[in-house]
């Protein structure tokens, strides 16, 4: 391990409510590093906070305390334009709801992080073509979200988190709703994305088969890490069972 | 228990209720304004003198302004839909009746009817005891008799028509949503409209739509011919031809751009498509409201012409602003306090048949003529001609006395004899001053030459020789007329732009999932406002530009009734043009606030 955290995260804290009401801390000091070739894996219960790490994680959200480092950026210190510019520029995002907006074709939706930097089309057309090929979904771009599966709408919105060469990408419970079959192609592609480009990939799931796809899974619990398991020379299936016996003592 | 889930989906979105409250009454405030003048027989009666065909122009201003509210009241109450869809939505499936469903929607509905027509009432009382008699004394310069800005039956036709419109309004949207399944009430519409090119069809709609704006304003250029037949004509056929237009150049404007390498930068596409997904839906709004535009717009600039007109033609009318027998000196005085064209005394001796100048005087400053030349300019037909001033010779004088002979005030049926100075000493009576001026503009003069009246002993304007008495007679008469055409086209530019606020509004709760999703992406706040300024700015614009054409060939018809409808068309065009900017404003501000998330999503 020589790499440099792509990730860092350092006792963040976050709490809900005004100072005086009635407060809920989401997340009570959680720390973590993630390299630049890892495939991490988020788990915990619904309200164990999760969601709202990586809310905070893809600047969403502001935590109440701590720090987060991405790419050797530290989140605090960005302000307004530099946020969005952030978020276009380093992260990438897949939903479980997918995100993407129905009034532009695939294409444009794939595009559209481009375009906002203002990169001309010129420059964009091969980024867009490289990750379709790449997604295997060079035949749909031209038609609209509403014109195609559940499966293939999270491949677009895989493909537009990956057209700007993010430094991490974010996967809010990408599979949970697609089929299974869809589901296992998704993971297989986050997988070879991961190991080919080395781009780290962070995913909140709650579904043990999703993250037996991971090499190292942090348990949420309460808004603390609780736990942690490395998948290491594991078969996936091996690790399957690891994660199905963590959860069963987890509590 | 749903009453109360009601009220708290109400509070939570106090501001966009807000905005339907102050939209509803400031339209219930105007049509109120309006069926105060319109309703009030005493009213109308009494100036019947002053506004030629009040009664007519009253009618059918009200019809119209009641067609626009009906319009109105439509689009603010798809817009209270858009907002409440999802909370019914949820109640239904929780498990709520659809009766119920159905009684609160048409509680709901009526309600914010009742609350709005009764404020929107009492504001237009405010208004019309404010705005009217401002609005009437600058126009008319006096007050119009029997003029109340409260008047019973008018308050009774607001309220009436409003719930009445409300009732229906609700009755509509109980039948709507409670026919709609729960599933589209909770995710709305986001079927994507494929803009797809027609080239037959779509040049067929080019073809018929020019034709039938060219039949229409053939018709209303040519009213001579076609008579109050041309009015029905030209309202049919450019209302179609609008729609056709719109419907064919606005999708192949819109597919062109995004295949331009403009749609690649920042948002454009994403705004080349919001608008293409709203077309269809728009383009009937957008056409209505382009002929609105041309209304409101061709009422306010004909309003305005009718009193130029009235300085034009008085003008014109005769050399001098006034002749004045023997002016007191107070009168001299407040004469010389005048910006003056031209001002000329000359003595004069009046016997029993005959009235005798002094040749000398007439020589040194003889007196001027108009003459009977075309009123419009023959080089540049846009403008109304300055009248050009000739002086009389003394053998001009003699061949045409009656032009020096029309300045005597009371006009005396005596002959016109000019004498030398020694001559006229020896005339028998009384040396008489007569004093001829003209002022430089006489819009501008028109309190001081009140005064000179007023010094004079407040004779009939109409018994003093000049442009003045043309001008008083012509603005009582004209007076109400602008004063018409300038409430109506506030009136109506009120309420239209107040519909496409709606209906751009009414969409804004389905956008914005949309703006949530780009600001996920990583769009920059400033993109997403610019993104919503430009995408409203073609909305508000394209209506505007095709309105305007209209008014332009509209103002044909009003060839037959003024000199040139066109003459200082910018001024009618600018007060449009602030008061439509201004809706603009309200309303990308109100998108903005509804549709742009905040820079932190709380989850």
């Amino acid at each position: 391990m020589t790499l440099n955290p792509v990730v860092s995260v350092r006792d963040l804290h976050k709490t809900y409510g005004r100072t005086g009401e009635k407060q809920y801390e989401a997340l009570k000091g959680i720390s973590f590093d993630v390299t630049a070739d890892e495939f991490v894996g988020i788990m915990g219960a619904s309200g164990s906070g999760k969601t709202t790490l990586l809310n905070i994680l893809a600047t969403l959200d502001e935590p109440t305390s701590g720090e987060v480092e991405i790419n050797q950026q530290v989140l605090a210190n960005l302000k307004g334009n530099q946020i969005a510019d952030f978020r276009a520029k380093q992260v990438g995002f897949i939903f479980q709801d997918f995100n993407l907006l129905e009034n532009l074709t695939n294409y444009e939706n794939i595009a559209l992080p481009l375009s906002l930097q203002n990169i001309s089309r010129k420059k964009a057309q091969p980024e867009v073509q490289r990750v379709a090929k790449q997604l295997n979904i060079e035949t749909i771009l031209e038609k609209y979200p509403t014109e195609i599966s559940g499966g293939q709408k999270q491949r677009v919105a895989a493909a537009r988190a990956l057209v700007s060469h993010p430094a991490i990408l974010f996967g809010d419970e990408p599979t949970g709703a697609l089929d299974s079959n869809s589901a296992r192609d998704l993971l297989e592609m986050l997988s070879a994305v991961n190991h080919d480009q080395q781009v780290p990939i962070l995913l909140v799931t709650h579904d043990p088969f999703s993250a037996s796809y991971c090499q190292r899974i942090l348990f949420i619990k309460d808004g603390k890490i609780s736990q942690e398991i490395r998948r290491g020379s594991q078969s996936q299936q091996q690790f399957y069972q690891a994660i199905l016996d963590t959860l069963g003592t987890f509590d | 228990m749903l009453n109360r889930l009601e009220f708290a989906g109400i509070k939570s979105r106090l501001k966009d209720y807000i905005v339907l409250f102050f939209g509803l009454i400031m339209s219930s405030a105007i049509f109120y304004m309006f069926e105060s003048l319109a309703t009030n027989k005493a009213f109308i009666k009494a100036n019947a003198r002053q506004i030629t065909g009040a009664g007519f122009i009253f009618l059918f201003g009200a019809i119209l302004l009641t067609i626009i509210t009906l319009v109105y009241v439509f689009y603010a109450n798809s817009f209270l839909m858009s907002m409440r869809r999802h909370d019914y939505g949820l109640f239904m499936m929780l498990g709520a009746k659809q009766s119920k469903i159905g009684q609160l929607i048409l509680v709901e509905t009526m309600v914010i009817g009742t609350i709005a027509s009764v404020i929107g009432t009492l504001v237009g009382w405010g208004l019309t005891a404010t705005v009217g008699p401002f609005l009437m004394s600058r126009m008319i310069g006096t007050k119009l008799q029997h003029f109340n800005a409260f008047y019973l039956p008018a308050v009774l036709i607001t309220i009436a028509l409003y719930l009445v419109l409300f009732l229906i309004a609700g009755v509509i949207n109980r039948f709507a949503l409670t026919k709609t399944s729960v599933m589209q009430l909770l995710k709305g519409d986001s079927q994507p409209n494929r803009t797809v090119l027609k080239p037959i069809s779509q040049l067929a709609q080019v073809g018929i739509g020019i034709a039938l704006l060219t039949l229409g304003y053939y018709a209303m250029s040519h009213i001579q011919k076609f008579a109050l037949s041309a009015i029905p004509i030209g309202l049919v056929t450019i209302v179609l031809g609008t729609y056709f237009l719109f419907n064919a150049i606005f999708v192949w404007l819109i597919l062109l751009l995004k295949r331009s390498g403009w749609s690649n930068r920042g948002l454009n596409a994403f705004t080349l498509s919001q608008l293409s997904f709203r077309i269809h839906n728009y383009t009937k709004i957008l056409s209505v409201v382009s002929i609105l535009i041309a209304l409101s717009l061709g009422a306010i600039t004909v309003g305005i012409g009718m009193q130029r007109q009235v300085t034009a033609l008085s003008t014109a009318s005769s050399p001098y602003t006034m002749a004045i027998k023997n002016p007191s000196r107070k009168t001299s005085q407040l004469i010389d306090q005048l910006a003056l064209d031209t001002k000329v005394t000359y003595q004069q001796k009046e016997t029993n048949k005959v009235i005798y100048y002094r040749a000398d005087q007439l020589k040194k400053q003889p007196v001027q003529f108009t003459g009977f030349k075309p009123l419009l300019d023959s080089n540049r037909r846009n403008r109304l001609a300055s009248p050009k001033y000739r002086s009389l010779t003394s053998t001009q004088l003699k061949q045409h006395p009656e032009k020096l002979m029309v300045l005597q005030p009371n006009a005396p049926q005596k002959t016109f004899r000019l004498v030398s100075r020694t001559v006229f000493n020896k005339v028998p009576g009384q040396s008489q001053r007569l004093t001829l001026f003209r002022v430089k503009n006489l819009q501008a003069e028109k309190t001081r030459l009140k005064r000179i009246v007023a010094s004079m002993g407040s004779p009939a304007v109409e018994t003093i020789p000049g442009t003045y008495g043309t001008f008083v007679l012509g603005t009582v008469l004209f007076g109400g007329l602008e004063f018409m055409g300038f409430f109506l086209g506030i009136a109506f530019l009120a309420m239209l732009a107040s519909c496409l606020m709606f209906k751009i509004l009414s969409g804004a709760a389905s956008d914005k999932r949309r703006y949530e999703m780009l600001n996920k992406v990583g769009a920059r706040q400033s993109q997403l406002r610019g993104s919503i300024a430009r995408e409203i700015l073609v909305l508000f614009a394209l209506p505007a530009i095709v309105g305007i054409v209209h008014v332009l060939f509209g103002l044909q018809m009003f060839k037959v009734l003024m000199l040139n409808p066109y003459y200082q068309i910018w001024l009618p065009f600018t007060i449009f043009f602030v008061l439509y900017m201004i809706y603009y404003i309200i309303t990308v501000r109100l998108y903005d606030h509804i549709v742009l998330p905040k820079l932190t999503i709380d989850k």
